[in-house]
């Protein structure tokens, strides 16, 4: 493999010796090219946005964001992942985001090569990940409690509580919070899946609404209901969305 | 030995109990102008067949009464016991007539002789019923026994259960600081050693203490710090340590690693997830007759909602209900960025009563 063909690599782990060990390791394969050392999400998520990395090796657990949530953040610029972790508990979920492999700490050089051989592998195959599919199995299931917004190489963490309503439109969501607007690559239903239900209810087609911010539903000709909000925004509501209204308001 | 002996006041009981069976045979036997020849005669007869009585005890844990084992099984040799104690007692009644005649005290019991079958036949009913008497007796310590058997066994399984969640010591804990063992190596070989000391002087703190052990807080600070090194190697400078208390604190006793899961907790749930780390802060000290013991660390605001600080909080909760009964205080609360422990337990001079 010619330099030019050098794969691209980046390290993400919040604790030094960890990444001195991966640099250690990658220091024996030649075609490896460590443009990157990362010490939590949102220098990974800057990173991967300014290098483009062919791989990740990924801690888990790290402050701010985890390695699923960089991940979730970077959709289908990521390619190749691996990840690191002392925990066996999220083999299942790196699977499903289509790791390319996954490395129980502490790890040998040996494994680590695996890895990197796996991962050789997988990138000159080079297919791309199906993109909806990775968005809808990147959750483990539990409703969410902040939504992670990427916006270039920034990372803006919401907790769902700020949050007042979210808009479709397209493949795309706006999300109205604290004032601001932010827009994320995520379609509405997928969202609406992944927020609790008793917080948040889709009562339009295009409109998520926080219930906690709802001042009074109002009558509009032609029976067309409408939602002022207490900042009296007004977001129409369809005739399903209301009974699902009601449905949460009577408990 | 009898059970009846273990308590002065049982026996005296028992004892007693033949007395209304003296004044029955008393009244059956005794003649108008003869009351105070029957009393003198049944009275002491009955006391000292009581005495004999007891025998019946050993028969009956001879013969126990079970689910296999039935009444009918027990009876040949319970009734061969009752023949034998009714010859006996008409050979004390001899005896005791024999004494009373010789005293010249104008009684004359020696009539009763004449009766013998009637004095055997009252001598096999009364072990009669000393059998029967000694057969609830016998069930009624066995339910006592297994009572205290379940009572104790409760309490060692809640103890045994409490230092089996104590020395579930987190193993990723041990996974992450092997990693940084098997970094250092090559990168720092001395550093490498210093690293695996302090896990093994840890580790054997952990395996050392049990949790019924108390020791002073000066002990329980030296393997928290122990504790909070390992995991500055990892974190490096984004985990600082504040460790203080004041002279008296430092002798007082808690129970050995009661303090472990919070400052576990303070490190995973708190420091770990800052970017630019924080300060674990422990303080102890004596106020107002009560050890009071603070655990600070800083919190991010954006962190996912944790998963797991509870278990070791309410572990410490049940270790502290096990040790202090209802006198103690326990409060975790957050503010301001600010996670924060407190705990009061009272100082032996208060511990009276417990």
């Amino acid at each position: 493999m010619s330099e030019t063909d050098a794969i691209t690599v980046i390290v993400v782990d919040d604790e030094s010796p960890a990444r001195g060990l991966v640099r250690e390791y990658l220091a024996d394969h030649a075609d490896m090219r460590l443009v990157a050392e990362c010490a939590n999400g949102f220098e990974a998520v800057k990173a991967a946005n300014m290098h483009k990395p062919d791989l990740m090796i990924l801690d888990v657990q790290m402050p701010k964001l985890d390695g699923f949530e960089v991940l979730e953040l970077l959709g289908t610029e990521a390619r190749g992942v691996i990840f690191t972790t002392a925990y066996d508990t999220y083999a299942l979920r790196a699977f499903n985001v289509h790791a390319v492999d996954y490395l129980l700490k502490p790890f040998s050089a040996e494994r680590f090569s695996e890895a990197l051989t796996l991962a050789r592998t997988r990138l000159r195959k080079s297919e791309p990940v199906p993109a909806r599919e990775l968005l809808e199995t990147r959750r483990d299931g539990a409703a969410i409690d902040r939504l992670l917004i990427r916006d270039r190489s920034n990372v803006h963490v919401i907790p769902i509580d700020d949050v007042d309503f979210v808009e479709s439109q397209d493949d795309y969501i706006s999300i109205r919070a604290a004032g601001k607007n932010y827009l994320k690559e995520q379609t509405i239903s997928d969202l609406e899946q992944q927020l609790p239900a008793k917080g948040f209810v889709r009562i339009h087609r295009r409109f998520l609404l926080n219930i906690a911010r709802l001042a009074k539903i109002e009558l509009s000709e032609k029976d067309n209901r409408i939602a002022v909000l207490l900042d009296k925004t007004q977001l129409p509501i369809s005739r399903s969305g209301y009974a699902k209204l009601r449905a949460v308001l009577d408990g | 030995m009898h059970p009846i002996f273990t308590n002065g006041k049982q026996l005296a009981l028992y004892i007693l109990g033949y007395l209304p069976i003296g004044a029955v045979l008393v009244i059956g036997f005794g003649h108008a102008d003869a009351w105070g020849t029957a009393a003198a005669f049944f009275m002491p007869l009955t006391v000292l067949y009581g005495v004999l009585g007891m025998t019946a005890y050993y028969v009956c844990r001879a013969f126990p009464i079970t689910q296999q084992y039935r009444i009918w099984r027990a009876l040949p040799a319970q009734a061969m016991a009752a023949i034998t104690a009714g010859g006996f007692s008409v050979g004390i009644a001899w005896v005791w007539s024999a004494m009373l005649e010789s005293l010249n005290l104008d009684v004359h019991p020696k009539m009763y002789l004449d009766q013998p079958w009637t004095l055997f036949a009252v001598g096999v009913l009364l072990f009669g019923l000393a059998i029967a008497f000694h057969y609830a007796l016998i069930a009624s310590l066995e339910a006592q026994r297994s009572e205290n058997q379940i009572l104790e066994s409760s309490l060692l399984v809640r103890e045994a259960e409490l230092k089996a969640l104590r020395a579930q010591l987190n193993p990723h804990f041990l996974f992450n600081s092997l990693n940084s063992v098997s970094a250092l190596t090559t990168s720092d070989p001395a550093a490498a050693r210093h690293m695996c000391l302090l896990l093994a002087d840890f580790l054997r703190d952990t395996l050392r203490l049990g949790s019924a052990q108390r020791i002073s807080v000066g002990e329980e600070f030296a393997v928290l710090q122990r504790y909070l090194a390992i995991e500055q190697v990892r974190l490096g400078s984004r985990l600082s340590v504040q460790c203080a208390g004041s002279d008296q604190a430092m002798q007082e006793k808690i129970p050995a690693l009661l303090l472990q899961p919070l400052v576990e907790n303070a490190v995973v749930h708190g420091i770990a997830h800052r970017l630019e780390g924080g300060t674990v802060s422990i303080h102890a000290e004596c106020r107002d007759s009560a050890l009071v013991i603070n655990i600070t660390n800083p919190t991010d605001a954006d962190r996912p909602r944790s998963q797991g600080s509870g278990l070791g909080l309410n572990l410490v909760r049940q270790r502290l209900q096990a040790h202090y009964g209802a006198s103690y205080l326990f409060q975790a609360s957050e503010e301001e960025g600010a996670y924060r422990v407190n705990i009061h337990v009272p100082l032996p001079a208060g511990e009276v009563g417990l």
